[in-house]
């Protein structure tokens, strides 16, 4: 792929609602903070990409009336939505766009307002005739999957427990985070409500309101900048079959994910990626995602992820910090979570993390996940491809 | 002093519409066995694979798929979780009992698992492994939920 | 506004495609449809699944009644172990996003799949919540609403009439950066999204497609669209729409539209523009050095369009 860069990021800070703001205020928040990050104005962004879930706020063709928000208006625009992947496969949508010579610079801009929808009506326009006669619904697909996952790789709700905890003691340092829990603990973690066996209430993500935006460079626009640029060196993507049971095991055999890996690993030349990599912001929806990712991603062998958690290994002062940003667990607009990992990665390379800043980060990976198994796969370097 | 929070005008709109969805022909054929307490899933002809739901097309190898193999409402639990939040029997529209037990079924003759639902809460009774068979509604309609739940056998 | 950077890096070739009959229901499933369309595509373009390195899929979830729609159609495009990008907005939009993942050396064969389903339910009703839920929603404003405004403002045209019968369908395409000799390549392309609100558009004009078109005519080298085209494939689906792109794409008045049947023979939401790719590719291929123009359009009264240039080598 031509080389393309990361030259600025925003967010909004993220909440459970967001009241103050229209859905398009809501991106323009996030758009003027990225355009400030990268030094640009509006006027110079020559494309935009929009990622969103508008059936949970019960909309149809929502950039029509939001895009504005990203000065939208009187420029190529259009959005991308791929559940949950939605946000990082918008980020890869920019990139391409950046890459194919066509534009300079496009702006990426994710967003959710799930206050302003009704979510769980959302999610049950699944399959009519198979998924929605016997709906467990999201949460409880994903116990079931842990419950195999569990047996298989011995991994207990203590080792979940201990992510909950990494996660939300990150987000107190990231001032966009909506859950900031500093004095979260493992015990907190295990006698919260539990929704679905083994899932508490604190292994889960929110939902909220919130949007993120990132400013995509074609090479030689970030070439000419001069200035510090977050590279893209591999991007990968992955779909997989539509119902869940197609899938043996998935967070086992991590189909998805683990192919995409692979891809964007021999693409960027990663060959150790605990020691290659010096920051990742993986999308975890649940606390148990996060051990089956450090699997499927190579950061350990199977049945170790317990081990690299209960270490300290994916903590901020460990080999490999994991999510300083406090992931999905402590944030989540649907539409802008993926951009939010990309966002996040960008800005370690970048060296704007601020509090949560991973001193002299030049290799970062971001992932997306969405629906039952799809997935993206991003590295980033500070260096060019 | 109270600290007043300011009120932000809203609307309000609702959604209320529905779609006509067309099932296609192997759902189709599918559920009108579903009506007579009968399972069949489709196997694809390379790499002959079992599928639930059936489906047109093989998406692991690309092809279209027309072979039915029978499949029993028994099988076995491959995956399995106990559900405290609450949800509404499509059926009856009342409440089903809370919590509940689900799990993904491997049925004898399929390569898919099924989910559905457990007839036990009872964390103690579910493993993988255990065997379940399908307790079916007195008057089936062709539908999924023709199954009540699976009970687990003991 | 920094726009359009210059040529089109990599010619783009539409090595083939296939479309269903758009009937007023269909009673197959969406898969079923879409089976068809993408078999039929590969077949005509003498492409195997094995050289697909990726899809890019058309459709809008609350049209078809799901949430992440394209989830119905990943086995049948052929989207499993591979890349799939949905665009929820018109088809060309996802064909031109396809041609700048080739230029952008991503990928060198894509796919491109549309599908909709008018018949689910009341199509122009679910177009009211795509309207700003706050000013235009509430009045019970949709896309037949603003056509129609639109349609008012040009007190000129006679051509005021019924809208294109909307139906099922679907179309795939198959574009690739390899491009056989003979093969009817896309030189130009542009998007663009208009101001939402009415008011705040000159609607009596088709500002929109104009900016597309010229992004399009840019990269493409085309300096006079008077004398450029041989035929011209728009997406109107209302008669005095075609005014509206004659005068927006500055193409010459006489140009011939849709010869082979437009949009006003029958169409599916999100399909059209998909539909009128194909079209452009066939109407000159097999006459090296021959234009056309396709065009979709999305949103009320044409508040996003995407304009390809096909030429024939």
């Amino acid at each position: 792929m031509n080389p393309v860069a990361v030259v600025g990021t925003g967010q909004t800070n993220h909440a459970k609602a967001r009241p103050d703001v229209s859905q398009p205020e809501l991106i323009r928040e996030a758009v003027d903070a990225a355009l400030i990050d990268a030094e640009l104005t509006s006027a110079d962004i020559d494309a935009v990409v929009i990622s969103n879930m508008e059936l949970f706020e019960g909309r149809a063709l929502p950039e029509l009336w939001v895009a504005e928000g990203a000065y939208g208006a009187g420029k190529p625009v259009f959005k991308v939505a791929t559940g949950g992947t939605s946000g990082t496969s918008s980020c890869i949508a920019g990139f391409h766009q950046a890459g194919s010579g066509s534009f300079d610079t496009v702006l990426v801009v994710g967003f959710e307002k799930h206050s302003e929808g009704h979510t769980q009506t959302g999610m049950a326009l699944v399959d009519p005739f198979w998924d929605r006669a016997v709906a467990s619904g999201a949460l409880g697909n994903f116990a079931l999957s842990i419950s195999q996952y569990m047996a298989e790789r011995g991994v207990t709700e203590e080792h979940a427990a201990q992510v909950a905890v990494k996660a939300r003691r990150n987000a107190a340092s990231n001032p966009h985070a909506h859950l900031k829990m500093p004095d979260l603990t493992v015990d907190d973690v295990l006698n919260s409500r539990m929704l679905a066996e083994p899932l508490h209430l604190l292994d889960m993500c929110p939902q909220s309101d919130g949007a993120a935006a990132i400013v995509v460079a074609s090479g030689n626009n970030a070439r000419k900048r001069g200035s510090k640029a977050a590279w893209v060196h591999a991007a990968a993507t992955r779909h997989d079959q539509p119902y869940l049971g197609d899938l043996d095991r998935r967070l086992i055999t991590t189909r998805a994910l683990s192919s995409a890996a692979a891809s964007a690993y021999a693409q960027a030349g990663i060959a150790d990626p605990l020691r290659d990599f010096d920051v990742a912001e993986i999308y975890e929806p649940a606390s148990y995602a996060e051990l089956a990712w450090y699997e499927a991603l190579g950061f350990c062998n199977d049945g170790e992820a317990g081990r690299l958690i209960g270490t300290g290994v994916t903590s901020m002062d460990g080999e490999l910090p994991v999510n300083p940003s406090g992931g999905v667990l402590s944030t989540n607009p649907v539409g802008a979570s993926g951009v939010i990992r990309v966002a996040e990665a960008s800005a370690q390379l970048l060296d704007r993390a601020g509090d949560r800043q991973v001193a002299g980060a030049k290799t970062a990976l971001s992932t997306g996940y969405g629906v039952y198994a799809w997935s993206d796969v991003i590295v980033l370097r500070s260096e060019m491809p | 002093m109270t600290d007043s929070q300011p009120e932000y005008v809203s609307v309000t709109l609702e959604l209320d519409t529905s779609w006509r969805y067309a099932s296609g022909d192997p759902m189709d054929q599918f559920l009108r066995r579903v009506a007579q307490r009968r399972i069949e899933a489709l196997r694809c002809p390379d790499c002959g694979r079992r599928y639930l739901p059936p489906r047109p097309f093989c998406g692991r190898c690309r092809v279209p798929m027309d072979e039915w193999v029978p499949v029993a409402d028994t099988g076995t639990v491959v995956a399995w979780t106990v559900v405290h939040l609450p949800i509404i029997d499509g059926r009856t529209g009342e409440p089903r009992p809370s919590p509940y037990g689900m799990a993904l079924i491997q049925l004898d003759g399929a390569d898919t698992t099924l989910n559905h639902y457990l007839d036990t809460a009872d964390p103690e009774l579910l493993t993988i492994g255990a065997r379940v068979r399908a307790v079916w509604r007195e008057h089936q309609r062709g539908a999924m939920d023709d199954i009540i739940h699976f009970e687990v056998l003991p | 506004m920094a726009d359009a950077v210059g040529r089109q890096r990599r010619e783009v070739a539409v090595l083939g495609g296939a479309e269903i009959v758009i009937v007023p229901e269909d009673s197959r499933s969406i898969p079923e449809m879409v089976l068809e369309a993408v078999e039929g595509a590969l077949h005509d373009a003498a492409v195997q699944w094995v050289s697909v390195d990726a899809i890019v899929t058309a459709s809008v979830d609350l049209f078809d009644g799901m949430t992440a729609s394209s989830i119905a159609v990943t086995e049948v495009v052929g989207a499993v172990m591979k890349p799939e990008t949905r665009i929820a907005a018109d088809g060309l939009a996802a064909a031109i996003h396809a041609v700048h993942q080739i230029a952008a050396r991503a990928y060198s064969t894509v796919l491109v799949v549309a599908h909709g389903k008018a018949s689910m339910a009341p199509h122009w009703d679910l177009t009211e919540w795509a309207m700003d839920p706050v000013y235009l929603q509430p009045l019970g404003v949709d896309f037949l609403t603003i056509a129609g405004l639109q349609a008012n403002l040009m007190a000129e045209s006679n051509r005021v009439g019924r809208n294109a019968p909307l139906g099922d369908g679907a179309c795939a395409v198959v574009l690739s950066g390899s491009v056989p000799s003979g093969a009817a390549v896309i030189t130009g392309t542009g998007h663009d999204l208009d101001a939402h609100y009415p008011g705040d558009r000159d609607l009596s004009t088709w500002s929109g497609l104009q900016r597309a078109a010229g992004r399009a005519y840019k990269k493409a080298g085309v300096s006079d669209p008077a004398t450029a085209f041989a035929v011209a494939e728009p997406s109107c689906m209302f008669p005095h729409e075609e005014d509206l792109f004659v005068e927006a794409t500055a193409i010459e008045q006489t140009t011939p539209l849709s010869p082979s049947g437009g949009l006003m023979e029958g169409t599916a939401p999100i399909v059209s523009g998909l539909t009128r790719l194909l079209a452009a590719a066939r109407a000159i291929q097999g006459h090296p050095g021959r234009r056309a123009l396709a065009h979709g359009a999305w949103g009320p009264a044409g508040q996003g369009h995407a304009v390809a240039i096909v030429e024939a080598t």
